[in-house]
């Protein structure tokens, strides 16, 4: 989760998983298939690129399970090599059903020809609200996206990001929610560097300004991995946020997670687990929190259908909730 | 349970059932149902009595409870949350199930319950008498005793406590005939204050196929008395069965028709007096053996939609049930899951 949605005004982390907000897409975190391969499988002498920043932390968040409540239905198509179709039902108890159509507009292999066609990925909602997603590789090393999103009628998001990917260092800068008519603006410039084969340095600077006010925000960022594991440190004056990765065996990963924030507070430890049994077509993800939630999420695939069978329960023991989650994923 | 509820007012909730079907040959208010008692025996439900001795003579037309528990059992019950029930068989007279329900929408409960099966056989696959008994972790209590007094006799006392104040207590006495059935229930008799339900009810075949009869209920409280009389036409075919009821509190006809192997559909109307409001719905329960499962679907005139499905993991002896209903008018949305093993 980068630092332009904790500046916001989003809460919706904050409560996870029981915030009735809409749950904050991860759109700022890349999508997987934009990151190299992971680091310890680099073989040759030089150091390894290291990765953008906001997957830092991502194979420890991939560990816990996700949120879920109602029943979910979600239909994918595959048109071509190039387009990819989805609709998406949830009716839930707590929060207003919908209705989502998902496309996207992307090459599936990362080796063919025509390396620079765009990336487009747009999403619509029955109420009307939008998420569009385009990436563009400039040149081999320069990449540049961009992202709007609304919330009905009114754009809430629109972000624009370059980066730059040399042999050991990783540079981006995004500007987020330029406002020439109220003055505001967000910049964040990223900065990784390789400084061992394990080992990655970096840091974050957030700039922000308004009409009334403008600041700044430095973050360090540091990562070591092995081959069975990843532990990973940012820490800065917006707060701290450390996670730890750990494959015990083929089948069983497991992840803690701690979180600090000075602007709400609160700090926050999670500990969490995903079990593989591929025999069965069964992955279990479970939590376990310092704020009294436990949660598991069973995801079963249903051969020889297409389809995948999802439930999961989460349990908020400090105030007494309880939500259920039932999902088909079709295709 | 019975119509004693449904005279009574307020009517406490009926306790929700433990698990699965009721055993063969044991009458079961609905919504208590009991788990199958070891050793399994092909269930012959209760219109046991229907047995035709010779063609001249008339079925007994069995209890006055069941006229229409065919067509409700098609439809599909509500559940939401997660419920994990685990019922263990300790011996061929002894069984006991533990049922955890976590809730999302009231409390979450622990309930235990046990039941026990006598050795006095009076049929292929009946035995008596029959205890049952459920405790819940707030101390609120259900118990059933059932007792075949003589050949056609059956006698049944029931008590229910709400923690630990008793809100039910009743008992009844069932007599078959040859060709009729008739029951009289004392419902909450209370000596010292003066009050009390009884119910008396008669059911006679006039064709193999009719069933024509009757309900009265008579309800006494200080200051206060009155009774209700209904009259109930059953008419069973083949593969259909179709009920009336029609009386002072109202209407309830349904009617359950058997399709095929696999499907079964039922249409209910019920028309309450009381209430002043009527509702129709249309259910339908589909079964594929070769999957196991059971899928059971219903459409209400109160824009409630709802579907259950269930499906044994074998070789597990486990059985996973989803549940998900969907009121439009009000736009509610519950949904739950749940494990039973054993």
């Amino acid at each position: 989760m980068g630092s332009v949605l904790a500046l916001s005004s989003n809460p919706g982390h904050q409560n996870w998983p029981f915030s009735k907000d809409p749950l904050p897409s991860r759109w700022d975190a890349h999508p997987a298939h934009w990151d190299r391969p992971p680091r310890w499988e680099r073989r040759d002498g030089r150091l390894p690129n290291p990765g953008s920043f906001h997957s830092l932390h991502r194979s420890c968040k991939d560990v816990f399970p996700h949120q879920i409540e109602g029943v979910k239905m979600i239909i994918n198509k595959t048109l071509s090599s190039f387009f990819k179709v989805s609709h998406t039902l949830h009716l839930s108890a707590v929060s207003p059903s919908y209705y989502r159509f998902h496309v996207e507009h992307l090459q599936s292999d990362d080796y063919s020809k025509d390396k620079d066609a765009p990336a487009l990925i747009g999403e619509m909602d029955s109420s009307g609200s939008l998420n569009a997603h385009a990436l563009l590789h400039l040149t081999e090393r320069v990449r540049a996206r961009t992202v709007f999103q609304s919330q009905q009628s009114q754009f809430v998001t629109w972000q624009f990001e370059t980066e730059y990917r040399g042999s050991d260092f990783t540079a981006a800068v995004t500007v987020a929610n330029p406002d020439i008519l109220r003055e505001s603006v967000i910049l964040v410039a990223h900065f990784l560097q390789s400084v061992s084969s394990g080992l990655v340095l970096g840091g974050e600077l957030v700039y922000h300004r308004g009409r009334a006010e403008e600041g700044g925000i430095l973050t360090l960022a540091g990562q070591y991995s092995r081959p069975n594991w990843v532990a990973t440190l940012n820490a800065g004056k917006g707060g701290a946020h450390a996670s730890y990765y750990h494959r015990a065996n083929k089948q069983i990963q497991v992840g803690v997670e701690f979180e600090a924030s000075t602007r709400t507070q609160e700090t926050t430890t999670s500990f969490g687990y995903q079990m593989e049994l591929p025999e069965a077509n069964m992955v279990f993800r479970g939590m376990i929190n310092s704020r009294c939630i436990i949660g598991g999420v069973l995801e079963k695939r249903l051969t020889p259908l297409p389809a995948t069978l999802i439930m999961g329960a989460f349990v908020n023991h400090r105030g007494d909730k309880l939500q259920v989650g039932l999902g088909v994923n079709v295709g | 349970m019975g119509s004693v509820l449904a005279a009574s007012s307020p009517s406490p909730p009926p306790p929700p059932s433990a698990a699965g079907s009721a055993s063969p040959g044991v009458t079961m208010p609905p919504g208590f149902g009991m788990p199958p008692v070891p050793p399994a025996a092909p269930p012959t439900g209760s219109g046991a009595g229907k047995e035709q001795r010779a063609e001249s003579l008339l079925p007994n037309p069995g209890a006055f409870d069941e006229c229409h528990r065919k067509c409700k059992e098609v439809f599909p019950m509500q559940m939401e949350g997660v419920r994990l029930v685990v019922n263990k068989g300790l011996s061929n007279h002894f069984q006991v199930n533990h049922s955890l329900l976590l809730s999302t929408t009231g409390d979450s409960s622990y309930r235990f319950g046990a039941t026990f099966v006598g050795s006095k056989q009076t049929g292929p696959a009946e035995f008596f008498p029959v205890m049952v008994g459920d405790m819940d972790n707030s101390g609120s209590l259900n118990s059933q005793i059932i007792h075949q007094i003589s050949s056609r006799i059956r006698s049944k006392v029931a008590f229910q406590t709400q923690q630990q104040k008793f809100v039910n207590w009743q008992g009844d006495a069932e007599f078959r005939g040859e060709d009729f059935t008739a029951m009289v229930t004392f419902g909450n008799p209370d000596v010292l204050a003066g009050s009390g339900i009884i119910i008396t009810h008669y059911l006679q075949s006039i064709t193999p196929s009719l069933a024509l009869g009757g309900e009265l209920v008579y309800h006494r409280r200080p200051g206060e008395e009155g009774s209700v009389l209904s009259l109930v036409g059953r008419y069973t075919a083949s593969d259909f069965i179709a009920t009336l009821t029609l009386g002072s509190a109202g209407a309830h006809a349904s009617y359950y028709h058997k399709a095929n192997e696999q499907l079964q559909v039922g249409v209910e109307f019920e028309a309450s007096s009381r209430m002043q409001d009527s509702s129709a719905s249309f259910g339908y329960q589909l079964d594929v053996p070769k999957a196991n499962l059971q899928f059971k679907g219903s459409v209400d005139s109160n824009w409630v939609v709802g579907a259950t499905l269930e499906k044994k993991l074998l070789p597990l002896p486990l059985s996973l049930v989803l549940c998900a209903f969907l009121n439009h008018q009000k736009n509610k949305f519950q949904c739950g899951f749940g494990i039973t093993i054993g």
